[in-house]
């Protein structure tokens, strides 16, 4: 979109207008720029469903959606919310990972460090606990909605199924992580959890060897916990993720009134 | 001459509006759902981290096992399973009733079938109905229950024959025997005067088939039958969640709400979810230390 030159300005409003122009045609008709965003913003119907289509990370999207779906008391955004606090999870727990050791000599006092010592290290760990808590909530209301609005009807049941598998997913990630600051409250909440896996019938003594790696909480738990937490479980939940997302779309797109 | 009589001009007709094609009730995915999501995730983005710059994660002293806190807690989405650990045999209550409801819930869209009310909210004709039957009854049946657990009813059970009085201490140090009803119904376990027979009944090929095959199996190693125990750890509970269950169903089919599939869904889903959550909340704000029974403000935990 070359600008057009009108004459000579007549007042001061018009003069901003050309500066304007200016500036926005430095800026964004440039090679680099264009290098990177090979066309402009999509101000057409055309030209935004080819955005949608063709951009990576908004290609799960379907270029169309009904009507319906759009509502917000529809699906009040839960699965999507479920889905952005994994992102926030992820971005928080990799800044924690630079400075946490999951050794039970070194644990506490890294976390204390994180803390008093490390630059927003509190806030980070604050938005990783606050956001955990608010997955497990999001990912409930969503179970709850998608329960009531009856999308798990054919043909999306192994959705449904999906969805149970990344509900277990999202407990055992958030139970994983409690025990890593390891203090008062982790180590005690993870001995409950300890003593239910213990009371599995036939397989109770077998359960504790394999979850917690013996018969107390203690470093073998610690690294096995942090391990599944920050490497098995996560790689999990996006592998199901990316299913759970993709089935939507095969299935045809969210759940509709016949 | 039965043409004429039927076919009537056009003009006559009463107007239908037309129906709309799919593509006209479409709306476009940029802008119409990527800016709301993109909104979404800004304001919860505001959200958490105002919330954390305001409220710090909670962090007590080291850990160290030779201190016990008192109440000590899973964390909050598994107390629902300690607060029903408190209630019956802990393999059922911890183990195998979460295996049952995971796989419940898996099996769903494949018991209802029917594709009525697929998209709705509460798309058939009783749901909202159920909806809210089913959220009373469950969370009432829970909150009798562990009412019932924590001793409250004790005095309409004093008649029950055979209970054994309890022993308390007086404040001089002497001992008196007191007559009360049932206080749990671990009670009917501890409270009656079994047989203690009844009590270690040994299973067949106890201790023999164990040092033969089974040897890394704990089945029939040392395996003694508790009969009084299994009735109030398991066969009791087991049977109030399955009748209370039952009675539920049948309690909405006889008021003639129960007419699909997806109502029989909705009855069993509403019921599990509000005795997930009445079990949640007690196991959260009601259990003080030694899990008694108390109100929230009633919490004092000792660190030991």
């Amino acid at each position: 979109m070359a600008v057009e030159q009108p004459g000579r300005p007549r007042n001061t409003r018009e003069r901003f207008q050309i500066l304007g122009d200016l500036i926005y045609d430095k800026m964004f008709h440039n090679f680099v720029w264009q290098s990177i965003f090979r066309s402009g913003y999509p101000n057409t119907p055309r030209n935004q469903m080819l955005a949608v289509a063709t951009n990576v990370f908004l290609h799960l999207h379907p270029t169309r959606i009904h009507r319906t779906h759009v509502k917000i008391t529809h699906t009040y955004c839960l699965g999507g919310l479920t889905f952005f606090m994994f992102l926030m999870l992820t971005v928080t727990g990799v800044l924690l990972m630079f400075y946490y050791v999951p050794s039970v000599d070194r644990a506490y006092n890294d976390i204390q460090a994180i803390q008093t010592d490390v630059r927003f290290g509190q806030l980070m760990r604050n938005v990783h606990r606050w956001t955990a808590h608010g997955m497990v909530i999001f990912v409930f209301l969503h179970m709850f909605r998608v329960f009531y609005t009856g999308a798990y009807k054919a043909p999306r049941e192994f959705n449904w199924v999906v969805g149970v598998i990344l509900l277990v997913l999202t407990l055992l990630l958030s139970f994983t992580g409690y025990l890593l600051p390891w203090d008062q409250l982790a180590l005690w909440a993870i001995t409950v959890g300890h003593g239910i896996g213990g009371s599995a019938p036939y397989l109770g003594d077998e359960t504790q060897l394999v979850l917690f790696g013996g018969f107390e909480i203690g470093q073998n738990a610690l690294i096995r916990f942090y391990t599944l937490h920050v490497l098995a479980l996560p790689l999990a939940a996006a592998i199901f993720m990316a299913v759970h997302f993709w089935r939507i779309r095969r299935d045809g797109g969210m759940a509709r009134p016949l | 001459m039965a043409i004429e009589q039927t076919a009537r001009p056009a003009a006559q007709r009463p107007a239908r509006p037309r129906q709309r094609r799919e593509r006209e009730e479409e709306l476009l995915v940029w802008p119409d759902l990527l800016f709301p999501e993109f909104i979404c995730a800004v304001l919860f983005t505001i959200t958490f981290i105002l919330l954390s710059v305001f409220i710090d994660a909670p962090l007590l002293n080291r850990a160290n096992p030779d201190i016990t806190p008192n109440p000590s807690k899973a964390p909050w989405y598994f107390l629902n399973l300690q607060e029903l650990l408190l209630h019956m045999d802990k393999a059922w209550a911890g183990v195998i009733l979460p295996t049952i409801a995971i796989i419940g819930l898996i099996m769903v869209p494949y018991l209802d079938r029917d594709t009525e009310g697929r998209g709705v909210w509460f798309g058939t004709k009783n749901a909202v109905k159920i909806f809210g039957f089913g959220a009373i009854y469950a969370s009432a049946i829970n909150i009798l229950l562990i009412l019932f657990d924590a001793g409250k009813f004790e005095a309409i059970t004093r008649w029950v024959p055979g209970l054994q009085p309890i022993r308390e201490t007086q404040l001089d140090g002497s001992e008196v025997l007191v007559n009360k009803g049932l206080l749990s119904v671990k009670d009917f376990e501890g409270r009656f005067a079994w047989p203690e027979d009844l009590r270690n009944i040994p299973v067949p090929f106890n201790q023999q088939v164990c040092d033969i095959y089974f040897k890394d199996l704990h089945l029939w190693c040392n395996f003694h039958l508790n009969l009084p125990g299994i009735m109030s750890g398991q066969v009791i509970p087991l049977s109030l969640i399955f009748g209370f269950t039952v009675a539920m169903i049948y309690t909405v089919f006889m008021l003639g709400w129960l007419r699909t599939r997806r109502d029989l869904m909705l009855v069993l889903f509403t019921g599990f979810f509000f005795t997930f959550l009445v079990l949640t909340v007690t196991g959260s704000f009601f259990r003080g230390p030694g899990q008694e029974l108390v109100p929230p403000w009633g919490i004092v935990v000792d660190e030991g």
